[in-house]
């Protein structure tokens, strides 16, 4: 290694600089309140981008994934009523699809927001986990809740579909920033530290 | 499994299968019979016409699965990778007709199979990984001469055809039918709808046939995609094949490690598994072992975990509970039968010792080459090793992976569910490392001869 001629990437310093001079740049044409604000963090800014946190990976075919974690943001338009029925649905269930969505058990959470007069829907989800590994389990338990949502969803092939995964996928956008505090600790991790916390909490008072 | 040819209730347990089983390769169906022997070759095809007069030749010797549970040994089977269908020119649509990780190939996906550090394709044998092996063609006998004289006739049909051989193994019994690592193996498999045989006990609900064979409704209701023209794919299916190297030596210094005396290291053994050496499941045998519960195939399988729900008998960590869960409560959505594989094991090497303790144990050339079969071979296999070998996740057991085949990382541990508290067994290593892996799509009979008439 030590006879190999100096390569790679340039001394983190230089390039942290170099991303700052890339921001001033851009936002050299922003409103006087985006450039007071780019001076004000720029100090903290400096040491986040030249000490970079780990990095965005892919959830599988689409998404962006940070440790353990995924997102998913699906925007399609809806069939005539369909909003109104999805709506319904929601509303019924008051608005959380608790306990259904909790048996899935990768699944952190859900939203559903109707917008441009309920002719598209925006649905965002984070969970476990990349994309598709667990799809054809959720077609073959929990098909009819699948389609029971998605039938809103204009050109919805129906989740049996071969076709399925693809609609999904064209209708989904990455994230371009992604945080998650825990990237590691999962739905399962996270209800076993519970009970684990639980279960410490009762032998404290036990030999108290 | 050979107690299916073994069974006097044979005959009564046979139908009329839903499946053409003269179009299916042996090898799909046909369990390993015992004691087996056996050799695999891997062949490279320096020629495309003589990839094709390989596949004339080879066809009239391959056998179907027809009347799977009775019929006699030997047999030849034959797979072809993506490379191998390259070479014998198949059509570019063709080709592209056939899944990504197929067309990637295996080592390719060393990422999602989570195959690196020991495990990583640069470690492999020097055969596998590059895009060179274009045929695995596969020879199973219940004796050593029968065995001998099947590989002479496939040999017999590389005669004057450049056709190389990069690699030839001959695998076997060992005393007892055991793997390895000292195990009698390959018990647990799925039972498949349709298939002409009733399931043993334990076996499970019977699977829908197209999850394991093209060209038949699988779990979803229909067909998966099936690679184009129909023909090729119809009655084919995929095989994952790798080769395992057992660090016999690290195996067992854990065991002495963790074990005082002969009783307590065999007990350990059987927790790593679920099933004692002699096969007998731990959830039938919790305290001691019962060889012939091991050895009585109505019995060694038939078993579900309703009355052990916290894993004070078969861990939940265990090798059997990981790769068929059964009724084990998961912590995530799944149906357990999207994620088997027809399993046919095959030991390579000396017989296991339990006094070898060395380093140099650890590279005695012994292991095992598995073919795992399924109609999404390439999918099933990144799944399990994803979510049900290296991670613990599933099964509500944080990080800790599957002490047989995982690939474990420095201080790995492996959780024994005990009143009052749990033993956490610390140390556990990497006791099967992967040397080389295809996958292979194992063609019907017709799609065989289909190929070998390409381009005429």
């Amino acid at each position: 290694m030590a006879t190999q001629p100096q390569s790679g990437p340039a001394p983190q310093s230089d390039a942290g600089a170099q991303k700052i001079q890339q921001l001033r740049e851009l936002f050299a044409d922003a409103t006087d309140v985006g450039k007071r604000a780019l001076e004000n963090v720029i100090k903290e800014l400096s040491s986040q981008v030249s000490a970079p946190p780990p990095p965005i990976e892919s959830a599988g075919r689409v998404g962006a994934r940070l440790g353990k974690r995924s997102e998913l943001t699906i925007i399609v338009p809806l069939v005539p009523g369909g909003a109104k029925r999805l709506r319904t649905f929601l509303q019924l269930l008051g608005g959380n699809l608790s306990p259904g969505a909790s048996k899935v058990g990768t699944l952190h959470d859900m939203r559903f927001v109707f917008f441009d007069n309920d002719t598209r829907l925006l649905f965002a989800t984070s969970f476990d986990g990349d994309w598709d590994t667990y799809i054809d389990d959720f077609i073959a338990l929990i098909p009819d809740y699948l389609d029971l949502m998605d039938s809103a969803w204009e050109g919805w092939p129906g989740i049996r579909n071969p076709g399925a995964k693809d609609y999904l996928v064209e209708h989904q956008i990455t994230a371009e920033g992604w945080f998650v505090a825990e990237p590691d600790l999962t739905l399962a991790e996270i209800q076993r530290l519970k009970r684990t916390g639980k279960a410490v909490d009762e032998l404290l008072d036990k030999i108290q | 499994m050979s107690s299916v040819n073994e069974s006097a209730a044979a005959s009564e347990a046979a139908h009329e299968s839903m499946l053409d089983l003269h179009e299916i390769q042996a090898t799909v169906l046909r369990p390993r019979p015992a004691p087996y022997f056996g050799t695999h070759v891997l062949l490279r095809i320096d020629d495309a016409n003589h990839g094709r007069e390989l596949f004339r030749r080879l066809t009239p010797h391959i056998d179907s699965a027809a009347a799977w549970w009775s019929a006699k040994t030997p047999w030849l089977s034959v797979g072809i990778s993506y490379a191998g269908l390259k070479a014998v020119g198949l059509p570019e649509d063709s080709l592209q007709s056939f899944p990504e990780a197929f067309r990637e190939g295996m080592a390719a996906r060393a990422r999602q199979l989570g195959d690196t550090g020991l495990n990583d394709p640069k470690n492999w044998d020097a055969a596998y990984g590059k895009g060179e092996v274009h045929i695995g063609v596969q020879a199973f006998s219940d004796s050593e001469e029968d065995r001998r004289r099947i590989l002479g006739v496939a040999r017999e049909q590389l005669n004057g055809l450049s056709v190389s051989i990069l690699a030839m193994q001959d695998f076997g019994a060992q005393p007892g039918d055991r793997n390895s690592l000292g195990y009698k193996d390959g018990i647990d498999q799925p039972a498949i709808e349709g298939s002409g045989f009733d399931p043993l006990p334990g076996q499970g609900e019977p699977i829908k046939a197209g999850e394991f064979i093209l060209g038949y409704p699988g779990e979803a209701g229909f067909p998966l995609p099936m690679p184009q023209p129909d023909i090729l794919g119809r009655n084919g299916t995929y095989v994952g094949f790798r080769k395992y190297q057992s660090r016999i030596g690290a195996f067992n210094r854990f065991l002495q490690a963790h074990g005082n005396t002969e009783a307590e290291r065999e007990l350990l053994a059987a927790k790593l598994v679920g099933r004692w050496r002699s096969g007998a499941p731990l959830v039938l045998a919790p305290d001691l072992d019962n060889p012939s519960l091991g050895a009585d195939p109505q019995r060694n399988n038939d078993f579900n975990y309703a009355n052990d729900l916290r894993g004070r008998q078969a861990p939940f960590g265990c090798h059997i509970r990981r790769m068929n869960p059964r009724d084990t409560k998961l912590t995530r959505l799944t149906d357990v039968k999207l994620h088997r594989l027809i399993r046919r094991g095959t030991t390579y090497g000396p017989p296991y010792d339990p006094n070898a303790l060395s380093d140099t144990d650890d590279e005695v050339a012994r292991g095992a080459y598995f073919l795992f079969i399924s109609a999404k071979a390439m999918s099933t296999i990144e799944f399990l090793q994803q979510e049900w070998i290296n991670d613990g996740n599933f099964i509500g057991i944080g990080d800790e992976r599957d002490p047989i085949i995982g690939l474990q990382e420095e201080g790995a541990a492996f959780t024994i569910p005990k009143d009052p508290v749990r033993r956490l067994v610390r140390g556990i290593e990497t006791f099967n490392v992967l040397r080389g892996g295809e996958y292979f799509f194992m063609p019907s009979l017709s799609a065989l001869k289909w190929l070998a008439g390409l381009h005429q």
